[in-house]
């Protein structure tokens, strides 16, 4: 999968998963691993995710990684 | 501006002998309406006994997942100037050393971009800004960076690291404290913005067992100062204290943990293989007792401080680690750690939970350590070392059997 891909794979586990089951960085990285794609990748694909404001980090007793507010359509 | 607001309960909190946060928060709520509205819920929370704050909620800075702490009051109407009142998290100077002009610029924006109360130095040792508005977090972040400021840690992440002031004001410093948490704060940005772990993590340095930071309770890692050497003993003081009055057969060698000091009223003497290097000794005969090199630190792990059980104390897990720049030993291992707290760690499991539950010897085996004496926490009671199947084989026993 090359980046671009990874990051639209990230996305949608967040979007879909919205409202049913929160996901912290290390669940996701987990998730991606069973498919086979390296750790380091799915950091690096997160931290532009995150950087862009596409997803960010929320926290509510421990991290999360959640849909940006941008995209959240409040 | 006039008092806005009666607060007869929180006047009573001024009443005693203590300087009182009260009287800090109506000096602030004399310019700021922020500061004003913040005594006027207090106020009302303290009478009714409700806490009137909403926790947490999404709130931070682009990037980041962390130095943010959202917080919106309930009474957004009622009292408008706390409707937002985010606490920002800034990373504080190693041993937190400041100019008054650093002082004055940190003042001075948190004036004009939020409440103007702070709180020096937060449990986490970052300067802590509180109170201010959603829109404000973006310019203040950015203001806080061309400054030579980073935002601090909070959620999941590496916490902002701390230290005590080191050898820049302490003869007892037996490691660079400062340069340590600075190079770790480097190394680890990504751990400290990006909250990646199971909960938090904390790293706190002290120069020497003394632990001015109380690193060994609050610390899931800590740090410290130690020595080697034997102790230095400059005998003609040692007489001074006696001469002055100092008992030092009560003082001194009675309270030796490691049973190794002997004092004729005369000479004193140490056994130095027998000292816990408690530090005891040499901080009540201040200037004729002195630690002497190879320095380094002890490693430590696991301390927390849940309201419930109160403070659990870290456990040794290296004796001795020699700490020199660019302190590469320290960072695998603190590397490794992570990774398996990563892969095994619950959501909100600190990492001497995590041990406890998996056991000390797998721990030990991920950092790549050899079980020593100085881990034993409780003697004949801490089951770190199993043999395994291929052990028994070699039936290893055999050679203590002679
Ligand atoms: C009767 C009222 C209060 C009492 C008795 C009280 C007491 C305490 C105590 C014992 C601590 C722990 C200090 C430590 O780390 O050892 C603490 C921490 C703290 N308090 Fe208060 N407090 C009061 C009101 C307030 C108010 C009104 C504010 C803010 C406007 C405040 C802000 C804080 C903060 C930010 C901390 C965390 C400090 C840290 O991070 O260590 N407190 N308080
Ligand atoms: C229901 C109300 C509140 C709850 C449940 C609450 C809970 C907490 C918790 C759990 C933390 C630790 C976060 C962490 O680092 O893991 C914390 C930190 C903090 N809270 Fe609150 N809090 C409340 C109200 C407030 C209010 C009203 C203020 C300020 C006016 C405040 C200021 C702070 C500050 C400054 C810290 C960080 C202290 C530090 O960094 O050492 N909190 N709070
Ligand atoms: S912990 Fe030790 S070195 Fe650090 S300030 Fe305290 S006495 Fe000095
Ligand atoms: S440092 Fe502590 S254990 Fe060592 S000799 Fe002094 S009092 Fe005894």
């Amino acid at each position: 999968m090359d980046k671009e891909e990874l990051k639209k794979a990230i996305y949608q586990l967040i979007e879909q998963s919205a409202g049913k089951k929160k996901y912290k960085q290390a669940d996701v990285i987990k998730h991606f691993r069973q498919q086979g794609i390296p750790d380091a990748e799915t950091k690096a694909a997160i931290r532009e995710l995150i950087d862009a404001g596409d997803l960010i980090y929320t926290y509510f007793g421990g991290s999360y990684i959640e849909l940006g507010e941008k995209r959240k359509g409040a | 501006m006039t008092k806005k607001y009666d607060t007869p309960l929180l006047d009573e909190l001024e009443k005693g002998p203590f300087p009182s946060f009260v009287t800090e928060i109506k000096k602030a709520a004399a310019k700021n309406p922020m500061a004003a509205d913040e005594l006027g819920q207090l106020e009302k929370s303290m009478r009714d006994k409700v806490t009137y704050w909403k926790h947490g909620g999404i709130v931070g800075v682009r990037g980041y997942g962390g130095g943010v702490i959202g917080r919106y009051s309930q009474l957004a109407d009622e009292f408008p100037g706390v409707a937002h009142f985010h606490t920002v998290r800034v990373n504080q100077p190693a041993g937190l050393f400041y100019t008054s002009e650093t002082i004055r610029f940190i003042c001075d924006l948190w004036d004009k971009y939020g409440s103007g109360l702070t709180n020096f130095h937060g449990s986490t040792g970052d300067m802590v800004l509180l109170g201010t508005v959603t829109d404000n977090l973006e310019p203040l972040a950015t203001i806080l960076s061309l400054n030579g400021f980073d935002l601090g840690g909070s959620g999941s992440a590496m916490r902002t690291p701390s230290c005590c002031v080191g050898p820049a004001r302490c003869e007892w410093s037996m490691i660079d404290t400062l340069d340590i948490t600075y190079d770790l704060t480097q190394e680890f940005q990504d751990e400290l913005h990006r909250p990646q772990f199971p909960y938090k993590f904390k790293i706190k340095t002290v120069g020497c067992p003394v632990d001015c930071n109380a690193s060994i309770a609050r610390a899931d890692l800590s740090i410290i100062g130690t020595w080697k050497g034997p102790i230095e003993i400059d005998q003609d003081r040692v007489r001074d204290y006696a001469k002055k009055g100092v008992n030092i057969q009560e003082e001194i060698v009675n309270f030796c943990p490691g049973k190794c000091i002997t004092w004729d009223g005369n000479n004193l003497a140490i056994n130095n293989s027998d000292c816990l290097h408690c530090m005891h000794c040499i901080t009540k005969l201040a200037g004729a007792l002195k630690p002497t090199p190879p320095f380094g630190a002890v490693i430590l792990i696991g301390a927390k401080a849940p309201f419930v059980i109160g403070a659990t104390l870290s456990w040794v897990i290296v004796p001795f680690m020699e700490l020199k720049p660019p302190y590469q030993e320290l960072k695998d291992m603190i590397r490794n750690m992570w990774d398996w707290w990563n892969e095994y760690g619950k959501n909100r499991e600190r990492i001497g939970e995590l041990i406890i539950r998996r056991g000390m010897r797998e721990f030990l085996e991920v950092c790549g350590l050899e079980p020593t004496p100085e881990m034993v926490k409780e003697p004949r009671n801490d089951p770190f070392w199993f043999w395994k199947e291929e052990d028994l084989e070699k039936k290893p026993w055999e050679e203590f059997l002679k």
